[in-house]
C-alpha cells in the first residue's frame, strides 16, 4: 500500500511540474534560511554549556542605588569576589576579571615589534579550573607561580610568535610591565563569553592587591557547591555589604547571581562586562519569528497551488474512493505526496544554506561555519523540519482533497469549492499582508537610520581621528607628540583626553549642596588642549579651558553641559560662570565653561551631564589623542601621522579610529536589524510571488475556454488581462487594508527604543502599498498576458 | 433466482436554496442475480442518481434499497465503501482511469483497496488482462491508449475483484460502433458467467443485449419491456 502511495505521489508531483518547480523552490528558501537559523541559535542557546561547572559557575551583578538610577552592573568592586568566598561556605571558588586598563586596546612590544591586543585580560588563577583552560604548553597549577606571568591561547601565540616556541619569551605591557610566557592554552570555545586571549595574574597587579570596595571594574565569577540554593546565597552576599562598605559608599545595594550559561543572551539589562560575545534573546526571538514567517508563507504556497489544483485531481480522488479507497487512505496518499516534495525541499535548502552562509554570516554578523550546519542536533532539526512541514503544509490539502465526494466521477456539472476558494483567498491575503508590512518597516528602519546619521549631535565626529597614547612612556611624550602633530598643516587641533565621547569616561556625580544626598550621575572625562575646537562643540557662556596651568595652581577647571547646569538650578549658563561646583573630583572645581547638550552616545539614549575637566591633579591619565584634520589626502596624512607618532613613541603600537566610525558603530546592531528586516522581506515577497504566479497559471488554465469565448466575440488583450489580474489585486489591496494598522503599531513600538525619532509618515505607506500592487501586477500579468494573446480557436478545443 | 436488489419507494430530491428538484420519486422495482437490466430515459429523468444510489455512491431520501438481503439505506461512508468494494464494479462513459497510473497498475487497484496479496494480485490482474486482450499494453498509461482500449481496460478493472454486481454508465457513449459493440460483447460475456448487470444507456441497439429494459422518466418507472 506504501509503496503505491509512494509511487502515486511520485507521478503526481512529475505530472505538475510547474506547481512542483514553484514549491520547492518557495519552500526551500524558507528553510534554508530556517535551518541557518536554527543553527545560529543552537549555539546561541547552548553558550558556556561546554564546561564541567558550567551549571554552578555564577557571574555576580549588583543593583546600584537610585543615584545612578538602580542600573544593574555586571563589574563590581575588586573585594566582592574574594569576600564571598571567604564568608560564604557554599561559594567553593571565585576569579574576578579584568580587561587589561579597562577594556582599552594594549599596546604589546615583543622582541622590537609593536602589537595592538584587545583580548588581554588580568584574573585570579582559579580561571584556569573553573573554566577548563586545557594548557598545550605548561600547566594550569604552576601558570602563575613565578610572578609577571603570562599565558597566551594558541592562536595569540601563533600571532605572535609563529611556529617558534613562546614559552620564557619577555612581552610588554603598555610600555610598564614586563611579562614571562609561562604556558599556553588551547583556544577558547568561541561559544563562551570569556573571550580572553592573553591572562596575566591579577595579584601581579594593584588590581589584584588593592583590595577596595569603591571603584566596580572587575567581573566576578563564582563556582558554587553543587545543588546550592542560589537565591539564598544572594541573600548572604548582599549581607556583606553592611558589613564591609560604609553607609556613605553604598553606591550598590544588592548582589544577583547570574547563571553562566545565561550571560550572553541575558544581559541586555545590565552594564559594562567586558565579553565581546554578548547576544540578545530579543534579536534571537526576532529573527526566529522573521524566519518561521518566511516559511509558513512559502508552506501558504504549497496549500493553495496543493488545493488549487483539487479539481484536476478530483478524477482520480473520486476512482480511488470508487475502488474502495476510504478517506483515511486518501489522507496517507496526500501526506506522502507533501513529504515527498517537503523531502526534496528540504534537501535543496540545506544546500543552499551552505551556500548562502557567508551573506548570513555578513547580514548579522555573527561567525557560524560550516561546521556549525553539519552538527548533529541541526540534522535531527532537518527531520523533525520535513515532519512538522509535512503536517503544516499538506494537513489543509490532504483534509480538504480527501473529503471530495466519488459522486464528482459521475456528476455532469463541476462544482465550485467556495469554502477553498475562501481559504485559497485568505491565504494570499495573510501572505501580502505580511510582505507589506516588511515593506513599511524596512522603509521606516532606513528613515530611522537616516535620522540618526544626520542628525545633528551637538558636536562633529567628522574629520577626527583618535590616536591612542595609553602608552606613554611619560607624560612628555604625549606633550612633544601634540606639539609636533599640530605643526603639521593638514591639523587644525589636537586634544589629549582620558577618552572619546561615551567610550572610557569616570561615573561621578555632581551635587546641588552638601545635604544633596542623591545627586546626578554624570560622565567626567579629563581633558588637554581645546576640546572644544576639536569636537566643535557650541559654547553657550564662558571660555574653553586654559591651555596652560601654573604648577602650583590646585583648581579644576570645568567645562560642563546644560543638563549639568539644569540640575544645579542655575538659571542660564552665564549664572554658572565661575561658580563652584561639587564634583567628586577631590579638589575645588569651577565652572570655565558651558556647552550646549550633545550627543556623547547612542541618539537612542537620553543626553546626561557630561564635564570635560582639566587640572594638575587629575585622578586619570589620557589615553587618546583627538585630532581634528583638513586633507584632501588621507593616505599621505596617515602616513605622516603614523612618521611622527613613531618618532615620539617609538615603543607603542600606532593604534587609531575614526571618530564617525566609532559614532557609526553605536548603530551597529540596529544596521544589522535593517540588513535582517530587508534580506527577509525581500523573500518574504519572492516566495509570495510564487505562490501568486502559480495561482494565476491555475486560473489562466481554469478559465481557458470562458478567455477563448471572449475572444471569439471581441475582448482586447488589454480587456482580458484585466480580467484575470483584478481578482488578484483585490485581495492585494485587502491585504494593503489590512497591514497598515499593524504596520504602524508594531513600528512605533520600534521607534520607542529611539529618544530622537523620525516620524512615521503617510506615503511610506502608499509607497508600500503601490509596490506591492506593482508586483503583485507584475507577477499575475505576465500569465494573464500569456493566456490573452492565446490562439482562441487553440483554447476552445482544448475544452 | 434470488433478488440481488430491492428498491421500493425509492426518493431522491436537490435542493438549492430557491427550489427542490425531485429525481426519484417513489420509484421501485428488483434485479435479480445473474440478470442484464438496461435503465433508459431522457435527460435528468433520474437515471444516473438511481446508478449512484445502487453503487452505494449516494444516499436515498426516502424509501428502502435491498442489496443482497441488507438493507442499505442509511449506511454511513465506510460501510458503504466496504460494501462497494467487494461487490460492485463500474464502468463509466468516460472510462475514468487514473491518468498517472499504468494500465496494470489502474486494474490492480481495487485488489489493493481490498488487501490481496501482492503476489495473488499480480496472478489475477494477468488472468483479467488476457481476457480483455489487453495484456500488450499493461505498462501503457491511459493517454497512450484508443478510447476502445480504455474501456477495455475500465472493465478489466471492473471486474478484477470478481464483483457480483457491474454498474455501466452509458459504457459506449465515448466509443465508435465497432469498439462499443466490443464493450457490450464483454458485458454479455460477464453476464453470462453469472455476474449481474446495469446498464444506463441512451443507446436503444445498446438496450438490446439486456434481458430487461426500465424506462423511466421524471423519477419513476413509466414501462419496462422484458426482452428475454
Amino acid at each position: 500500500m506504501v509503496k503505491n502511495y509512494i509511487k502515486t505521489a511520485w507521478r503526481n508531483i512529475r505530472a505538475n511540474k510547474l506547481f512542483t518547480v514553484l514549491n520547492i523552490v518557495g519552500l526551500a528558501i524558507g528553510l534554508c534560511v530556517c535551518i541557518i537559523l536554527f543553527a545560529f541559535v543552537y549555539t546561541e542557546l547552548n553558550f558556556d554549556n561546554m564546561y564541567s561547572n558550567s551549571e554552578n559557575i555564577y557571574r555576580v551583578n549588583m543593583e546600584t542605588s537610585e543615584e545612578y538610577d538602580f542600573e544593574i552592573w555586571a563589574e563590581l568592586p575588586n573585594a566582592v569576589g574574594p569576600a564571598i568566598v571567604k564568608d560564604i561556605p557554599e561559594a567553593k571558588k571565585m576569579t574576578r576579571l579584568i580587561k587589561d586598563d579597562f577594556g582599552v586596546t594594549a599596546s604589546l612590544k615583543i622582541g622590537d615589534k609593536n602589537y595592538n591586543e584587545n583580548g588581554l585580560y588580568l584574573a585570579d588563577s582559579t580561571i584556569f579550573s573553573m573554566f577548563d583552560f586545557k594548557f598545550l604548553e605548561g600547566n594550569s597549577k604552576n601558570a602563575f607561580l613565578q610572578p609577571k606571568s603570562i599565558v597566551l591561547s594558541q592562536s595569540a601565540k601563533e600571532r605572535f610568535f609563529g611556529s617558534k616556541s613562546a614559552m620564557g619569551e619577555l612581552i610588554t605591557v603598555n610600555n610598564r610591565d614586563t611579562l614571562q610566557v609561562s604556558g599556553i592554552y588551547a583556544d577558547l570555545p568561541k561559544n563562551s563569553v570569556i573571550d580572553c586571549d592573553m591572562v596575566y595574574n591579577i595579584k601581579d597587579s594593584w588590581m589584584g592587591t588593592d583590595v577596595y570596595w569603591s571603584n566596580a571594574s572587575y567581573e566576578t565569577y563564582i563556582q558554587l557547591q553543587p545543588n546550592t540554593t542560589v537565591a539564598q546565597i544572594e541573600d548572604q552576599a548582599t549581607d556583606l555589604i553592611d558589613k564591609y562598605v560604609d553607609k556613605d559608599g553604598q553606591y550598590f545595594t544588592k548582589f544577583f547571581f547570574q547563571p553562566l550559561t545565561k550571560i550572553h543572551l541575558y544581559s541586555a539589562n545590565v552594564q559594562d562586562g567586558y565579553s565581546t560575545r554578548l547576544g540578545n534573546i530579543n534579536t534571537i526571538k526576532s529573527l526566529l519569528f522573521l524566519s518561521l514567517l518566511i516559511l509558513f508563507i512559502a508552506c501558504i504556497n504549497y496549500m493553495n497551488l496543493a488545493t488549487a489544483n483539487s479539481r484536476k485531481r478530483s478524477k482520480s480522488i473520486g476512482v480511488n474512493k470508487v475502488l474502495g479507497a476510504n478517506r483515511g487512505q486518501m489522507l496517507s496518499l496526500f501526506y506522502v505526496e507533501t513529504a515527498i516534495l517537503v523531502l526534496f525541499s528540504v534537501v535543496v535548502g540545506y544546500a543552499i544554506s551552505f551556500l548562502t552562509l557567508p551573506l548570513f554570516r555578513s547580514i548579522t554578523g555573527n561567525d557560524i561555519n560550516y561546521h556549525d550546519l553539519l552538527a548533529t542536533p541541526i540534522l535531527i532539526g532537518l527531520l523533525i523540519i520535513w515532519g512538522v512541514i509535512t503536517i503544516v503544509a499538506g494537513s489543509y490539502p490532504a483534509i480538504s482533497m480527501s473529503s471530495i465526494s466519488p459522486l464528482l466521477l459521475v456528476s455532469k456539472s463541476k462544482k465550485k469549492n467556495s469554502a477553498s476558494e475562501f481559504v485559497r483567498k485568505g491565504l494570499v491575503v495573510f501572505q501580502f499582508s505580511a510582505s507589506i508590512i516588511l515593506i513599511i518597516a524596512v522603509t521606516i528602519i532606513l528613515q530611522q537610520m537616516t535620522f540618526i546619521k544626520n542628525k545633528n549631535l551637538g558636536y562633529n565626529p567628522n574629520g577626527v581621528l583618535a590616536v591612542s597614547v595609553k602608552s606613554a612612556e611619560s607624560r612628555q611624550q604625549v606633550r612633544s607628540l601634540t606639539q609636533n602633530l599640530k605643526r603639521q598643516m593638514s591639523i587644525e587641533s589636537v586634544s589629549a583626553v582620558q577618552s572619546m565621547p561615551g567610550l572610557n569616561e569616570s561615573g561621578r556625580s555632581v551635587r546641588k549642596l552638601s545635604t544633596d544626598v542623591v545627586g546626578m550621575p554624570i560622565k567626567s572625562c579629563r581633558t588637554e588642549g581645546d576640546i572644544i575646537e576639536t569636537l566643535k562643540l557650541n559654547l553657550l557662556a564662558g571660555s574653553k579651558l586654559p591651555e596652560v596651568i601654573s604648577e602650583g595652581d590646585s583648581i579644576i577647571y570645568t567645562l560642563i553641559n546644560e543638563k549639568i547646569i539644569n540640575y544645579l538650578d542655575y538659571k542660564s549658563p552665564n549664572d554658572a560662570i565661575g561658580k563652584i561646583i561639587n564634583t567628586e573630583l577631590g579638589g575645588r572645581a569651577i565652572i570655565t565653561g558651558v556647552v550646549a547638550n550633545f550627543n556623547y552616545n547612542s541618539v537612542k539614549e537620553d543626553i546626561g551631564g557630561y564635564m570635560y575637566y582639566k587640572s594638575n591633579k587629575a585622578p586619570e591619565r589620557v589615553r587618546a589623542l583627538l585630532i581634528r584634520y583638513n586633507t584632501q589626502n588621507l593616505p599621505q596624512f596617515m602616513g605622516n601621522l603614523q612618521k611622527t607618532f613613531n618618532e615620539n613613541m617609538p615603543n607603542t603600537a600606532f593604534d587609531y579610529e575614526f571618530l564617525d566610525k566609532h559614532v557609526a558603530q553605536l548603530y551597529a546592531s540596529e544596521e544589522k536589524t535593517a540588513h535582517a528586516v530587508s534580506v527577509f522581506s525581500v523573500l518574504a515577497i519572492f516566495i509570495a510571488c510564487l505562490g501568486l504566479f502559480g495561482l494565476a497559471a491555475f486560473t489562466a488554465e481554469q478559465r481557458t475556454k470562458e478567455i477563448g469565448v471572449r475572444k471569439v466575440l471581441g475582448a482586447s488583450v488589454a480587456g482580458v488581462t484585466t480580467l484575470l489580474s483584478k481578482d488578484f489585486l483585490k485581495l492585494v489591496c485587502m491585504a494593503f487594508i489590512l497591514a497598515s494598522p499593524i504596520a504602524y503599531w508594531i513600528m512605533q513600538n520600534w521607534l520607542q527604543d529611539f529618544t530622537y525619532r523620525t516620524p512615521i509618515n503617510w506615503w511610506v505607506f502608499v509607497l508600500a502599498g503601490i509596490a506591492a500592487v506593482f508586483i503583485a501586477l507584475l507577477t499575475v500579468s505576465f500569465q494573464a498576458i500569456k493566456a490573452a494573446i492565446a490562439n482562441p480557436i487553440k483554447s476552445l478545443r482544448t475544452e | 433466482m434470488n433478488s440481488m436488489i430491492k428498491i421500493k419507494d425509492l426518493e431522491k430530491y436537490y435542493r438549492t436554496e430557491e427550489v427542490q428538484t425531485v429525481a426519484l420519486n417513489k420509484l421501485t422495482f428488483d434485479v435479480k442475480e445473474g440478470e442484464f437490466v438496461a435503465i433508459m430515459g431522457p435527460s435528468g429523468c433520474g437515471k444516473s442518481t438511481l446508478l449512484n444510489i445502487i453503487g452505494l455512491l449516494d444516499d436515498p431520501d426516502g424509501g428502502s434499497f435491498i442489496f443482497n438481503g441488507i438493507e442499505v439505506a442509511g449506511f454511513n461512508e465506510r460501510k458503504r465503501a466496504d460494501l462497494r468494494k467487494h461487490n460492485i464494479g463500474f464502468v463509466f462513459q468516460s472510462f475514468n482511469l487514473i491518468d498517472e497510473l499504468t494500465v496494470y497498475e489502474n486494474v490492480e487497484l481495487p485488489l489493493i483497496y481490498t488487501g490481496v496479496k501482492p503476489a495473488d494480485r499480480k496472478k489475477r490482474v494477468e488472468e483479467v488482462l488476457e481476457k480483455m486482450q489487453i495484456m500488450h499494453r499493461r505498462n501503457h498509461f491511459p493517454q497512450q491508449l484508443s478510447g476502445g482500449q480504455q474501456q477495455r481496460v475500465a472493465v478489466a478493472r471492473a471486474v478484477v475483484n470478481n464483483p457480483k454486481l457491474i454498474l455501466a454508465d452509458e459504457p459506449t457513449g465515448n466509443l465508435d460502433s465497432s469498439n462499443g459493440n466490443d464493450v457490450m460483447q464483454l458485458l454479455t460475456e460477464l453476464n453470462d458467467q453469472g455476474t449481474t448487470v446495469i446498464m444506463v444507456t441512451h443507446s436503444e441497439h445498446d438496450a438490446k443485449y439486456s434481458h430487461r429494459i426500465i424506462r423511466m422518466l421524471d423519477g419513476h418507472k413509466v414501462t419496462e419491456d422484458i426482452l428475454v
